[in-house]
């Protein structure tokens, strides 16, 4: 892991534009985001306000159009394609909405692929995909196609590929956005377990079930943040209340 | 209910279910045996030019050529030049020798001796020397020469012999000159009593037209044919240049030829006989006619017609496999599903094999023109045994390429797990389509086929004839590698084009695989690497496939023809292959290339708006 | 807690009232924390009084409440089956947010936004908790399925929340 004290990721006045003149649109819009180690960070905002976009610069599957970008004290906004995809494959794991699993391998393989990527041996990867798969409590699913997995095992497959090259940062873009509540409860208690242990994630999302698993929250709105909340305390007596309990 | 029938019915269901691919599937493989049988049928009909020559113009058994040295006698009117030399021959000698062989035993009937004088003809600034052969204007009983333009001599007028006629360049109408004395061209004709056969400009010892700056005709020159009435060649007839005699037998055993000839010919004053079996097979070089080219022409295309579309389609029904629902939920096991598929492939290709052959007999003679056979009209084209049974495998070849499709797609899956990164990406680009797989692997093949059959055209005429002097300058066997190449380059551009299109399809149908893949960390080389390897390992095999094919295109086209077939040396082949693979690799890589650095976001982003 | 409650789960058979409260407890789980002990005896003297239970001394020391047997009457055995066939669902309470937002935008006495981000912020915070401790139940265990529903709840809140912020936010210039 890296120092304390530095943050894992660092973006200072990121910004994304398209289009020219009239026709401007500023998708991401001066965005500057600390998110230190092992914390959780959760950006909510209505469609269309630039959380995902956001959330592809962070992870270098876009380019920003202005703007600094820090990855454990490294800057890498202005890293070469093959670079990136050196980081992507060893520091940084992504979390789709649409899991984005490919049809034709196996769930063990699909695991497997980006360690393969990264030139890891067969036999390695294999055990590497094994223990993931265990973790999220896939281990007998493990030969299975995707097309014979249900949504939530889907996206379960999908974050068990995310860590397999043990990464720096987990990115998640809208994780239950494709879920029903059976299997978005499934991927909360994944996104809960990878927080306490320490897994450093910033979560892109709609949904108020899985923002509430975080650390902080931020809105934003028209490409912008404008709000964020820490989000602690409370204790069982006041959920009574909404219980109806007391009166 | 027997398993027959069952199966039967189950065909029938799933086709009246889904009549679009099956009618595809039909089609297709009927246009492609359509063609087949069209190049077949008329590679028949030109396969022994020579014996329809001989059919049409009741070309004589045996030839007898009779030397004369000495004016001819019949006319009447004072002797020019001094009197006969020794050696030479008296006209009463003549026919003395004509009896003598018109009354030999075998022989049934002649035409005949009709007086051939030795002429120097002038066309423009070309000069060829000429046998003049006079003819009356009835029909002769033997040898009458077939006319495929024009009409036949009168006096002043001047039929020309085919290949003599394109040598000049001459046409109805132009002008000539024999000896100084102006003849018009009146018509054209084809004759199967000359040597040598067929191109009877064109012997082993050299050219037989000549520039006029040449001056002197060199001695090994050989001569032009044509014909002219009778009383204009014995005026020809001089005592420097006399005439001789061609006089044609019919034999009770036509097979007996050869050893008639060789028993009345009278070296080296005497009459020469020369058996037909002589003529046919004689000492001119091979000269394919442009049907023979066509053909092969034709089946390289009915290829890649089957290629295209029938695997397309065959394709797309055996991947019903999948759908099997209805044949399930009938009770079918996993066996029986594999076998009513087969058997649905199977029958559609029957039908369109008979279909096919039925189209392209009656094209045939459509397609066969009149000018292009050496005879005149082709005779009514026949559809053997053997064509129908070639046709009918071919059909049936499709149809289990078709059925094994998802099998190999298995098969290949199984395959990847083993491999380097970017090829086990390329093999699952692969197996995703492998439709489009086996239409690049056919088409490779298709191209490697055709550069093969041009190797093996030129091995087999220049390295063969690279000893004997002479081959040079025939203008019909130029225009025949002409044609080759053009037909070859045409192939190529159209392969390129396909394989330009492939590759790019492939980029655009993997745009969301590498774009996933890249946001899992693989490098834009090794995107390209795996784009490029799905499309050159389909392309191995068929590379390989054209080596064979196209000697064996070759043999098959050849067949019939004087020269033995000569594979091109491994050098050129394996230079071919590689060649073509390396281009087929360019070709991929470069959309690849272009695609590979394309920003990943919207790509992904796209997918899941 | 609701009277009828207790009378259905004096329905099962007549029971002591700490029985009562022991059983209330374990359908609650962590939540049973919040519920007050003495309510369940409060509310067992009030069905009394009603006439739909009926208590009993049981043997033991006299006139300690806790020693009381409690049984159904025949009337409250009615109000049970009433009860158990009804449908009508807990009321929301959302008429009053709505109002609170509007009075204060009309009196200018606060920014009716603030007030949208601060219960957010607040109801956040409630699911965050709820969520928590219904993930730590196991499978299958009533009290997890109340929590649940708790988070639900609080889920469909949010998200009027979020609609409320969109009406309220004052509409920006484009730039």
């Amino acid at each position: 892991m890296n120092d304390v004290g530095v943050p894992v990721l660092r973006a200072c006045g990121l910004c994304k534009q398209y289009g020219r003149g009239e026709g401007l649109v500023r998708a991401v819009d001066e965005v500057d985001l600390d998110v230190a180690s092992g914390e959780t960070v959760a950006v909510m905002g209505p469609s269309g306000c630039g959380k995902s976009t956001l959330l592809h610069l962070l992870g270098g599957l876009d380019r920003p159009s202005r703007g600094e970008l820090w990855l454990a004290g490294e800057r890498i906004d202005q890293l070469g394609e093959r670079a990136l995809a050196r980081l992507r494959r060893d520091r940084i794991g992504f979390i789709f909405q649409a899991f984005h699993l490919m049809d034709e391998l196996t769930a063990a393989e699909n695991v497997e692929l980006p360690a393969l990527l990264a030139g890891r041996s067969a036999r390695w990867s294999r055990r590497r995909a094994a223990e993931l798969l265990e973790r999220v409590g896939l281990a007998d699913r493990a030969a299975h196609l995707p097309s014979a997995l249900s949504g939530g095992q889907r996206q379960r497959v999908a974050i068990a590929r995310a860590l397999v090259g043990d990464p720096q940062l987990v990115l998640a873009d809208e994780p239950t956005g494709n879920l029903d509540s059976q299997a978005t409860v499934e991927v909360l208690r994944l996104f809960e377990d990878l927080h306490s242990s320490g897994q450093t994630l910033v979560i892109v999302t709609h949904d108020s079930r899985i923002a509430a698993t975080a650390d902080r929250l931020i809105t934003m709105r028209d490409g912008a943040f404008v709000d964020e909340t820490r989000l602690t305390g409370g204790s069982a007596g006041n959920i009574g209340f909404l219980a109806g309990l007391t009166e | 209910m027997s398993k027959i029938r069952l199966i039967g019915r189950l065909v029938g269901r799933d086709l009246r279910r889904r009549p679009g691919p099956a009618l595809l599937l039909v089609l297709a493989i009927t246009a492609a045996t359509a063609t087949l049988t069209l190049g077949l049928v008329l590679r028949g009909v030109t396969n022994h030019p020579y014996l329809q020559t001989r059919a049409e113009t009741n070309g004589p058994d045996v030839v007898a050529q009779i030397r004369g040295f000495g004016p001819a006698r019949s006319q009447p009117g004072p002797h020019h030049g001094p009197p006969p030399t020794q050696g030479s021959v008296s006209h009463a000698q003549i026919v003395d020798e004509v009896s003598r062989l018109t009354h030999a035993p075998g022989v049934t009937g002649y035409s005949g001796p009709y007086p051939v004088a030795s002429a120097v003809l002038r066309y423009g600034r070309l000069i060829a020397p000429v046998e003049a052969e006079g003819r009356s204007q009835a029909a002769a009983s033997i040898d009458q020469p077939k006319l495929i333009a024009g009409t036949w001599v009168r006096g002043g007028g001047i039929v020309l012999e085919r290949t003599f006629a394109e040598a000049l360049g001459a046409t109805i109408g132009d002008r000539i000159t024999l000896d100084g004395r102006p003849y018009q061209v009146i018509g054209i004709a084809v004759t199967a009593a000359s040597q040598p056969y067929p191109n009877m400009c064109f012997g082993a010892g050299g050219d037989c037209v000549f520039d006029l700056h040449d001056n002197q005709i060199p001695a090994n020159a050989n001569n032009g044919l044509a014909w002219v009435t009778e009383p204009d060649a014995r005026a020809m007839g001089s005592a420097q240049a006399p005439l001789s005699y061609f006089l044609n037998l019919d034999l009770k055993d036509p097979a007996t030829a050869t050893t008639f000839a060789s028993r009345y010919t009278v070296a080296p004053n005497g009459p020469i006989l020369i058996a037909w079996q002589a003529l046919q097979s004689g000492s001119g070089l091979l000269v394919q006619d442009e049907q023979q080219v066509l053909s092969p022409g034709a089946v390289l295309v009915a290829l890649l017609a089957i290629a295209s579309v029938a695997v397309l389609a065959g394709g797309r029904m055996a991947e019903r496999i999948r759908r099997v629902g209805l044949l399930k939920a009938v009770g079918a096991t996993p066996g029986t599903v594999a076998v009513v598929l087969l058997a649905e492939n199977l029958a559609l290709a029957l039908i369109a094999a008979a279909a096919g052959l039925v189209i392209g007999w009656l094209a045939a003679p459509l397609v066969a023109s009149p000018g292009a056979a050496l005879v005149g009209t082709a005779g009514a084209p026949s559809l053997t045994v053997q064509i129908a049974a070639e046709v009918v495998v071919v059909a049936l070849v499709v149809a289990l390429a078709s059925t094994l499709v998802p099998a190999i797609r298995g098969a290949l899956i199984r395959l990847s797990r083993r491999l380097p990164v970017p090829l086990l990406l390329g093999l699952r680009l692969v197996a995703r389509r492998p439709r489009r797989a086996l239409l690049s692997a056919a088409s490779v093949a298709v191209t490697a086929t055709g550069i093969v059959t041009v190797l093996t055209f030129h091995a087999t005429v220049h390295l063969q004839s690279a000893g004997s002097a002479g081959s040079l300058g025939n203008p019909a066997f130029d225009r025949d590698e002409q044609m080759l190449a053009v037909l070859t380059v045409v192939l190529l551009v159209l392969v390129v084009l396909n394989a330009v299109c492939t590759a790019w399809a492939t980029v655009l149908d993997a745009m969301h695989t590498s774009a996933l893949v890249r946001a899992l960390g693989a490098t834009p080389r090794q995107v390209t690497e795996g784009i490029a390897a799905a499309q050159v390992l389909p392309a191995v095999p068929g590379a390989l496939l054209g080596i064979p094919l196209g000697i064996l295109l070759f043999v098959a086209a050849n067949g019939g023809g004087a020269v033995a077939t000569t594979a091109p040396p491994p050098l050129w082949l394996a230079g071919a292959v590689l060649g073509t693979l390396a281009g087929i690799a360019v070709l991929a890589a470069i959309p690849a290339l272009a695609g590979a650095r394309r920003p990943v976001s919207p790509i992904l982003q796209s997918e899941t708006a | 807690m609701q009277q009828e409650v207790v009378l259905a789960m004096l329905a099962k058979e007549p029971s002591h009232g700490y029985e009562l409260r022991a059983r209330l407890r374990q359908a609650l789980g962590p939540l049973g924390d919040a519920m007050n002990d003495g309510q369940v005896y409060v509310t067992l003297a009030r069905l009394e009084k009603a006439g739909l239970a009926a208590s009993e001394q049981s043997a033991g020391r006299p006139d300690r409440p806790d020693r009381k047997v409690y049984a159904l009457t025949a009337e409250g055995q009615q109000r049970v089956a009433g009860w158990l066939a009804e449908v009508s669902w807990p009321r929301p309470d959302l008429a009053e947010f709505h109002l609170k937002l509007i009075a204060a935008a009309a009196a200018g006495l606060a920014d009716p936004l603030a007030i949208v981000d601060t219960q957010r912020r607040e109801l956040l915070r409630r699911l965050r908790d709820a969520q928590r401790t219904a993930l730590a139940e196991p499978d299958g265990s009533p009290a997890g399925l109340l929590l649940e529903g708790i988070v639900l709840r609080l889920q469909a809140d949010l998200r009027w929340l979020e609609a409320c912020e969109r009406n309220w936010t004052p509409r920006k210039d484009h730039r």
